[in-house]
């Protein structure tokens, strides 16, 4: 039995598509598995609880009580892949309690598989936060998104040694298609005829890459 | 056979920790296979008994048969170890009970390993304590615990001043009780478990327990930093035990 994933999308920079990823991730469990809990620690920016309501639900890691809701919930080994959207605001409190209570050995001793997705920038903040990552997670659980909107050219070669997935951009009129309230991807998909359509492959490629992100997974455990 | 060891747990003012930090050398001991009796001074309530029932007996340290219990008993019981919490207000008087009894003087002469933990407070009250406890230190190894779990400051303290009373006494050692967070904290006091018990998810019986996992993290690291302090000062080496590897860290 495979372990239960739990993705956790971050950045400390605001603005870089980190709910864009956590919702094309979370429609993608829904699609592949029916269920997915995502949690959305994510006040200040466009919010994930907006898109998916109905799998989404609020969180918060102000304070201890936030923290115990947050996590206690998430190191559960009960086959329901969890995603987590963090803000760029929670970004340094998440972690540091990450590495206080040892999240990362107790998810290896519940069969929980945590999978850090740090969405990159070119800006400093991003370097020293990715720079503190790599010493609290291994290198099999972190990986940077090069989301080519926001990094045009080449990742920073300190981010660029370990584990990629690449977020291809779409032309600016498909990218306000997409963040419509009431768009789905897999929605699309499933209306949407005429599979050589850009924003068709778009989603494609982008599941396919979850995909294989899975399969690592799984082949990391075997 | 080492020989008997006696750790003495005290200040003189109350709430500055005493009992959680004895409670911490009783699950630092059990965690490097050290055997330990534990005596509570806190007649007749006990909360250290309620923490580690199992190796801990109430007694009232002021009267002569609980000082034949606790101090008859060390060469003839089979822990190694003693750690005494005293209550607040009675570490001076306490001592001063050892050095008429003879107690101080075996330690002297090295029959007995003997020391205190004097647990500090945020007053000035405290260094006056460490002057008065000083009297009493020959022989004895000298631990000045500053106790930030209750998020003390030591806001009173001029550095100056408080080097003048530390330097006062000879070989003394500052040991550091970090800050435990507040809930986490709170979540061991109701469960009434030893801190170990509580870090691996467990009840008072040893049966499974359902405690926070964030919890469950902060006391771990919390008490790693509390150990890794021991560890600095060799607190197995002066009870005259190996160190091992604990559990927590294989």
């Amino acid at each position: 039995m495979p372990a239960t994933p739990l993705y956790i999308i971050c950045s400390p920079r605001p603005q870089v598509g980190k709910t864009l990823l956590a919702r094309l991730l979370a429609e993608f469990l829904l699609l592949k598995n029916g269920n997915v809990a995502a949690f959305d620690v994510n006040l200040k920016e466009p919010s994930l609880l907006d898109y998916l309501p109905k799998v989404t639900e609020t969180a918060d890691v102000i304070d201890t009580y936030g923290k115990m809701q947050l996590m206690d919930r998430v190191i559960v080994d009960d086959g329901l892949a969890k995603v987590i959207d963090l803000g760029f605001h929670a970004f340094d409190e998440f972690f540091k309690m990450t590495d206080e209570i040892g999240l990362l050995k107790e998810a290896a001793r519940r069969h929980v598989a945590p999978m850090i997705l740090f969405v990159a920038d070119t800006d400093r903040v991003s370097a020293r936060a990715h720079e503190m990552l790599r010493g609290q997670i291994p290198r099999m659980n972190l990986i940077t998104v090069d989301n080519e909107l926001i990094i045009r050219g080449e990742l920073p070669p300190a981010m660029a040694g370990g584990r990629l997935f690449r977020l291809p951009a779409l032309p600016g009129f498909l990218k306000t298609y997409i963040d419509r309230l009431n768009f789905s991807f897999t929605g699309y998909l499933r209306q949407e005829k005429d599979s050589s359509t850009e924003l068709h492959q778009w989603i494609r490629r982008n599941y396919l890459a979850f995909r294989e992100l899975e399969l690592s997974l799984i082949l990391q455990r075997s | 056979m080492a020989k008997p060891a006696v750790v003495v747990v005290g200040a003189d003012k109350g709430g500055v920790g005493k009992t959680t930090v004895s409670r911490t050398l009783l699950d630092y001991f059990s965690a490097n296979n050290v055997p330990t009796r534990a005596f509570d001074t806190e007649s007749p309530r006990g909360t250290l008994k309620r923490f580690h029932p199992d190796i801990t007996e109430i007694v009232d340290m002021t009267t002569t048969a609980d000082q034949m219990k606790i101090f008859d008993t060390l060469n003839a019981t089979s822990p190694s170890v003693t750690v005494i919490d005293v209550r607040a207000g009675l570490l001076s008087p306490a001592l001063a009970s050892l050095r008429d009894i003879g107690f101080l003087d075996a330690a002297k002469a090295g029959q007995i390993t003997f020391a205190v933990f004097h647990i500090l407070g945020p007053s000035i009250a405290s260094l006056d304590e460490i002057a008065e406890t000083a009297g009493f230190m020959t022989g004895a190894k000298y631990f000045l615990v500053k106790n930030f779990i209750n998020d003390t400051q030591f806001f009173q303290w001029d550095q100056a001043t408080y080097n003048s009373y530390f330097h006062r006494i000879k070989d003394a050692t500052e040991l550091t009780i970090p800050k435990l967070n507040e809930m986490a904290y709170e979540q061991v006091e109701v469960s009434s478990v030893p801190f170990l018990k509580f870090v691996a998810n467990k009840g008072i019986h040893d049966e499974a327990a359902n405690y926070s996992f964030v919890l469950r993290g902060y006391v771990r690291h919390w008490l790693a930093n509390v150990w890794s302090e021991f560890d600095r000062i060799r607190l197995t080496d002066i009870v005259g035990s190996k160190p091992v590897t604990r559990n927590s860290e294989k």
